[in-house]
């Protein structure tokens, strides 16, 4: 037991580090939040002239989309493949050599460095996002506290299946060393069909439908579709299992990447 | 003419060492070529559910896409030795520049080229090809100069963003990263119709920073869209000007930021 709690304090400091790694980067936050909020301008003045030319009745509202949007922004640095460079530096670089002679597990790691990267982002470019955009727009608030609650978790799972594929995604580097270009097929990808640029809910049913068997919605559509109401009782239950599931399944994955990779490590230099 | 046989010169170097790299340089270009398609599929699928925007078409708003895309590639490609500039001065590489018997901005501007961005020119080349072929444009010896020099202006304007955020490096060592809203934000801006937004932004992206001057006014021209929207045929038909004019004044900046060079390195 103590042992376990040992553990885990380790990799809390880690995560520490991450997070306190990241507040170096205080003038570039700012530049990121000015950005992030430029292009939310725009996706909303595009989205009301879009909903001013329709007259037939769409499964979203113009509230809900814009809020909608202010989530995506204000979650945008949680995404996958915006940290996680590093990885595929150490195992380029070498550094990883030494990485795995510490008594730390490598994907646990990383995962914990993820999070705290995500956390760092998430008080400090989410949430000023979400507050200055109250000042502008007309952002929906859920007022059930179980909703609140069910979006928590939800966003929690998102943050841990981001960090999963990112690790998964980078440790192509064993194989690769140049990960940049499966990296940008991937964001690609993952940006899609997460639901980040159009709402899933705006889809044509045939490629929503793909979008349901695949994982990305577990980070934008899920998360924010509970957000707005739009998921009730079971269906909540439902969702969040199918994050839990592709968490899981990403972890394990990404496992037995790494475990790969390892066996054919070759360290160049000296 | 020494000046451009050197710069060609400079160029091959430069794509010969990207293709070292041959692997590598055909799946990013790939991945660029996969990025702008989901970009552009996204835009068709909003059409997909409602028909138009502001009295525009799919196809319509696909030829400005394909307008700014291939301007921004084209300028990231050329103008790469502004977009990367932040490294010459951290590392204080400038020095170098400064003692060769060419010009500061000639230097910087010979100095990188980005094949790998053909993806991207491609994928916009084809979208405004695409957006041509579905829309009904009386094309002209005119409009087919007119849409040439639109294009030159564009990338003119994006690389004057280049420029502005390069020279900005030499009080702030780092590049600041504001320059994205005008230059990505610009892509995402430019690929709408100006009429969507409101009139003090509007206002802002013509008078001071001109992107509607080298997209959206061109495209009224060449659609034939002027008549129903009021605008000045003048002006529009001078519009595409503003971009050569906004990398003169940038080239101004950049001469006047040089002279407040202090190095770092060495």
């Amino acid at each position: 037991m103590k042992s376990l709690y040992l553990t885990f304090h380790v990799y809390l400091a880690f995560a520490r580090k991450s997070f306190q790694k990241q507040m170096q980067y205080r003038v570039a936050n700012l530049a990121g939040l000015t950005t992030n909020f430029f292009f939310l301008l725009v996706q909303v003045f595009v989205y009301i002239a879009f909903y001013k030319a329709s007259t037939e009745p769409q499964p979203l509202s113009i509230d809900d989309i814009i809020t909608y949007f202010v989530l995506c922004q204000a979650s945008l640095m949680l995404m996958p493949l915006w940290g996680g460079r590093e990885i595929a530096d150490t195992i380029k670089n070498g550094s990883v050599a030494l990485q795995l002679t510490k008594p730390v597990d490598f994907q646990t790691y990383w995962f914990v460095d993820e999070c705290g990267r995500a956390y760092y982002y998430l008080f400090m470019r989410g949430l000023p996002t979400f507050l200055i955009s109250n000042l502008f727009f007309t952002v929906t608030i859920p007022q059930q506290p179980s909703v609140l609650l069910a979006f928590a978790v939800s966003m929690t799972l998102a943050i841990f299946m981001s960090a999963a594929i990112t690790i998964t995604i980078f440790s192509t580097a064993f194989w690769t060393l140049d990960t940049t270009g499966i990296s940008g097929i991937a964001a690609s990808v993952i940006t899609f069909f997460s639901g980040m640029l159009v709402p899933i809910a705006l889809w044509p049913e045939w490629l929503a439908h793909i979008a349901g068997w695949l994982p990305f919605g577990g980070l934008i559509d899920i998360p924010f579709s509970i957000y707005l109401g739009k998921l009730a009782g079971i269906e909540i239950w439902v969702a969040i299992g199918k994050q839990t599931a592709w968490c899981l399944f990403f972890m394990g994955f990404g496992r037995v990447l790494l475990s790969r990779g390892f066996s054919r490590l070759v360290i160049q230099g000296g | 003419m020494h000046h451009l046989s050197l710069y060609l010169h400079f160029v091959k170097l430069r794509i010969r060492s990207q293709m070292e790299y041959r692997l590598s340089f055909i799946v990013e270009l790939f991945a660029q070529a996969s990025i702008s398609v989901i970009d552009f599929f996204m835009i068709a699928l909003l059409f997909n559910r409602f028909k138009q925007l502001a009295g525009w078409s799919l196809w319509e708003v696909g030829f400005l896409y394909g307008m700014i895309g291939i301007c921004f590639a084209v300028a990231e490609m050329i103008g790469r030795g502004f977009d990367a500039f932040e490294k010459n001065i951290v590392r204080g590489d400038f020095d170098t520049i400064l003692i060769r018997p060419l010009g500061t901005f000639y230097q910087v501007f010979a100095n990188e080229f980005l094949l790998r961005r053909l993806g991207r020119i491609a994928q916009a080349l084809v979208v405004l090809l695409i957006a041509n072929s579905q829309l009904s444009v009386q094309w002209s010896l005119t409009k087919v100069g007119y849409l040439l020099i639109s294009l030159m202006s564009g990338t003119c304007f994006f690389i004057g963003l280049f420029v502005i955020a390069a020279t900005s490096c030499f009080w702030t060592v780092q590049s600041i990263e504001v320059i994205n809203i005008f230059t990505h934000g610009g892509v995402f801006m430019g690929s709408y119709p100006f009429s969507i937004y409101r009139w003090w932004f509007r206002h802002f992206f013509t008078f001071i920073v001109p992107l509607a001057c080298v997209n959206y006014f061109p495209a009224l021209f060449l659609l034939g869209k002027i008549e129903s929207l009021g605008v000045s045929p003048i002006g529009v038909q001078l519009a595409p000007f503003a971009g050569f004019l906004f990398l003169g004044i940038t080239m101004l900046f950049w001469r006047w930021g040089v002279l407040h060079y202090q190095s770092t390195g060495h």
